[in-house]
């Protein structure tokens, strides 16, 4: 991989950071080398929000390649809601032009006086002033640089007004409408008066093997783009698995209260399709082309809703409303906010409300009624300016409901709040949200489409009955190690890409003769170090759970009735993981069989 | 109501099925949609073979056995798979959305369609596991 550019804001300094070729082995790239080179700076008694405190972007080795969906990049560092390593995946076209400007990585620290911006191009970066640029939403901002630079190609990452106010759930933006969103590293960006990032590169990426990567990469990319998934989501999007996710009782509703949504057809990809899709988009040479256009009632052309965002403000919060769920999510990318957790800590605010443990003295007057669109978007500019009841949604859901008395209410894990998989629909997330180490995520492991049926013999991972128990532990174990070869290489983990055909290309790209086996280790690898990451911040097996909400049976419905056994799934997944029982870190065995002899020592002497 | 896959009788006898099955004239009521399945040559099955089916509304309203080509050009979906795969579905040994999601089960016709519609899949392919005694 080429170099990282490493910037001091606080004195302006910069130098190039030239990669350990052991650790890119290692670690092969993305936000598995991210976790290897921050682990020494991640620590519990560092500040997220600190000048300290680094916050990495970092491209994979095959990023802007034109293989298979992995124009994207990765954002890692210290999460401010949850203490705990943060890591973000985003697409669009920035990552390809960070590394064709010659650099695979941005590790940045300190902070700069007042707001500034980084312009970098082909090998050079200039500090730039943003004061006029602060307080301006990420659509607005982007517009306002690629003007003022002037130069064509240009793709900027900046933060919004949320990050600047620090909201925990603070997201990352570029190419209008894709999002780093996850983890709140925009509010650590915006706490470094850093408000974005514009790249211009001309040059090509590396491989070591160009010759040898042209066919996997265009083999792969033929053989995905005619893929039964890879269609359904080009011509559906990612919603098109509502009407099945609602059947299985895994998408949830009412804040995770209630067992299905009826009226879900108005809210499905299909029904997108059918009634305001405009077109499809797509990130840097990906023939999937998931991404939705479009077209409200004033007749301009927007950024349609994923499943995620569509759940967070459809059933979670029972609005059927496509349009509405549509405008919803514009305001949060315009603000810089993540949905998921925009979306999960409102329907708390709603849930207490109708518990009666939140009032309209609480929230300035505001009946916060299930199905009322007005309410939310009420309550999503007021916690984008930390506004009444909007100061306590602002920090997130564990401490909205704290705040209130009701912590146990919060549908999160870790102080992450959990995406819209319910595990009584598809028993497999209840592992994925309670190992995940950057809190309930479904992006370290979407097993829930193993669980719908999706398997990979060629890895072993096989098929289990949705609600089987703690016999699937081993398997999701080993999906989560495929999945961080996908967020290492940065990979779209919506490719269905063959685990040889993904050997073939790392191996070209990086000069590697790695066999599927050293593929998954290097996976495996890589989960263990964020583990430990989290392990010396103080993570411990006590932090492995689900919130109780997960753990109610739910009394119609899809999930007939099913709640996982998650402290039998976990006794499993720790012997398939060799984890110790009683600290939750990685027994110095397994530590030292992957190599990782210097975090052996710090766990266990 | 049983019989050997691939034959005529087969065909006759998921065609009864469908039209006496509540459970799936229930979950069906809403759909409409001819159905073809295309069957290539794998194993004991030496030459390719299509399967016509008329659903409509919770029931079978004709079935055809080898049906040409020509005959039923564009039915509203065309489900292509290798011989061993439908059996391997037939048997209980392959999932069928495994084998949906994993691609080796081509489909044309509304991908939206299909995918509002998963649980009638799902219980068509139920009815058809229940009436296969044996696979030639």
């Amino acid at each position: 991989m080429q170099p990282i550019l490493k910037i001091d804001l606080t004195t302006g300094n910069a130098e190039e950071y030239k990669i350990p070729q052991e650790w890119e082995r290692a670690f092969l790239g993305g936000a598995s080398l991210a976790a290897r080179l921050l682990y020494p700076s991640l620590t519990k008694e560092l500040d997220p929000f600190s000048p300290e405190s680094p916050l990495m972007f970092i491209n994979g080795p095959l990023t802007g390649t034109s293989g298979p969906t992995v124009g994207r990049f990765a954002v890692c560092g210290k999460g401010p809601a949850t203490g705990l390593w943060a890591e973000s995946h985003c697409g669009g076209f920035w990552g390809p032009e960070l590394r064709f400007a010659g650099y695979d990585g941005l590790w940045i620290t300190g902070k700069a006086e007042a707001p500034i911006y980084l312009w970098i191009e082909d090998g050079r970066f200039e500090v730039r002033p943003a004061a006029q640029l602060w307080g301006k939403d990420t659509y607005e901002t982007q517009d306002l640089i690629k003007n003022e630079v002037g130069k064509k190609g240009i793709h900027v990452a900046c933060v919004g007004p949320a990050a600047e106010n620090g909201i925990l759930f603070a997201g990352i933006y570029c190419d209008h409408g894709r999002t780093a969103g996850r983890t709140g590293l925009g509010a650590v960006m915006a706490s470094k008066n850093l408000k974005a990032i514009a790249v211009r590169g001309t040059n090509k990426p590396p491989l070591v093997h160009a010759d040898l990567y042209a066919g996997p990469r265009s083999e792969s990319n033929r053989t995905l783009k005619v893929d039964n998934e890879a269609r359904i989501l080009h011509e559906l999007g990612t919603a098109s698995v509502a009407n099945y996710s609602e059947y299985l009782g895994s998408m949830p509703a009412k804040y995770y209260h209630q067992g299905g949504f009826e009226p879900v057809d108005k809210i499905s990809g299909a029904t997108m399709t059918d009634t305001i899709l405009s077109g499809q988009s797509a990130c840097h040479a990906c023939v999937i082309a998931c991404g939705r256009v479009v077209k409200l009632e004033d007749g301009n052309k927007r950024k349609g809703p994923e499943y995620e965002t569509i759940v967070s403000f459809g059933p979670n919060l029972l609005i059927d409303d496509l349009a509405e769920i549509t405008r919803l999510g514009e305001l949060c990318d315009r603000y810089g906010m993540d949905t998921i957790s925009t979306g999960n800590t409102i329907g708390l605010a709603f849930y207490l409300f109708e518990l009666g443990r939140v009032t309209t003295q609480d929230t300035g007057g505001l009946e916060l009624k299930w199905g009322d669109a007005v309410a939310v978007r009420q309550l999503v500019r007021m916690t984008a300016r930390r506004e009444g009841i909007g100061e306590w949604i602002a920090q997130g859901s564990r401490r909205l409901g704290k705040h209130f008395g009701a912590e146990e209410e919060a549908v999160q894990v870790n102080g992450l709040e959990v995406a819209y998989h319910d595990p009584r629909g598809v028993s497999g997330m209840a592992l994925s949200y309670a190992t995940s180490p950057r809190g309930a995520c479904h992006n370290q492991s979407d097993y829930f489409f193993v669980d719908f049926g999706h398997v990979h013999p060629e890895l072993g991972i096989e098929y289990f009955p949705r609600h089987a128990q703690a016999e699937k532990a081993a398997n999701v174990a080993k999906h989560q190690n495929w999945r961080t070869v996908y967020n290492a290489m940065v990979m779209c983990i919506f490719a269905n890409v063959a685990p040889q055909m993904q050997v073939d290309l790392i191996n070209a790209a990086c000069g590697y003769d790695w066999t599927i086996d050293e593929m998954m280790k290097c996976g495996e690898r890589g989960w263990n170090m964020k583990r430990a990451v989290n392990n010396r911040m103080g993570l411990t097996a006590a932090n492995d759970k689900l919130p109780k909400t997960l753990l109610e049976p739910l009394a119609t419905g899809g999930t007939e009735g099913f709640t996982p056994d998650i402290q039998g799934m976990l006794y499993a997944y720790y012997n398939a993981r060799g984890w110790d029982l009683e600290t939750g870190h990685p027994m110095k065995e397994k530590l030292l069989a992957l190599g990782l002899e210097g975090v052996a020592t710090d766990l266990w002497g | 109501m049983a019989a050997i896959f691939p034959s005529p009788e087969w065909l006759k006898s998921l065609e009864e099925k469908l039209n006496l099955d509540a459970h799936y004239n229930e979950i069906a009521r809403n759909w409409e949609g001819d159905l073809v399945f295309e069957i290539l040559p794998e194993g004991n099955l030496k030459e390719p073979l299509r399967m016509y089916l008329d659903l409509w509304h919770g029931k079978c309203r004709g079935a055809e056995y080898a049906s040409e080509p020509s005959v039923h050009a564009k039915p509203a979906f065309i489900m292509r798979s290798p011989y061993n795969n439908f059996t391997a579905i037939l048997q209980g040994k392959l999932d069928p959305m495994t084998v949906m999601m994993t691609s080796k089960l081509k489909v044309e016709g509304s991908l939206g369609y299909m995918m509002r519609n998963v649980p009638v899949v799902l219980d068509f392919v139920r009815c058809a596991r229940e009436i296969t005694t044996d696979i030639a």
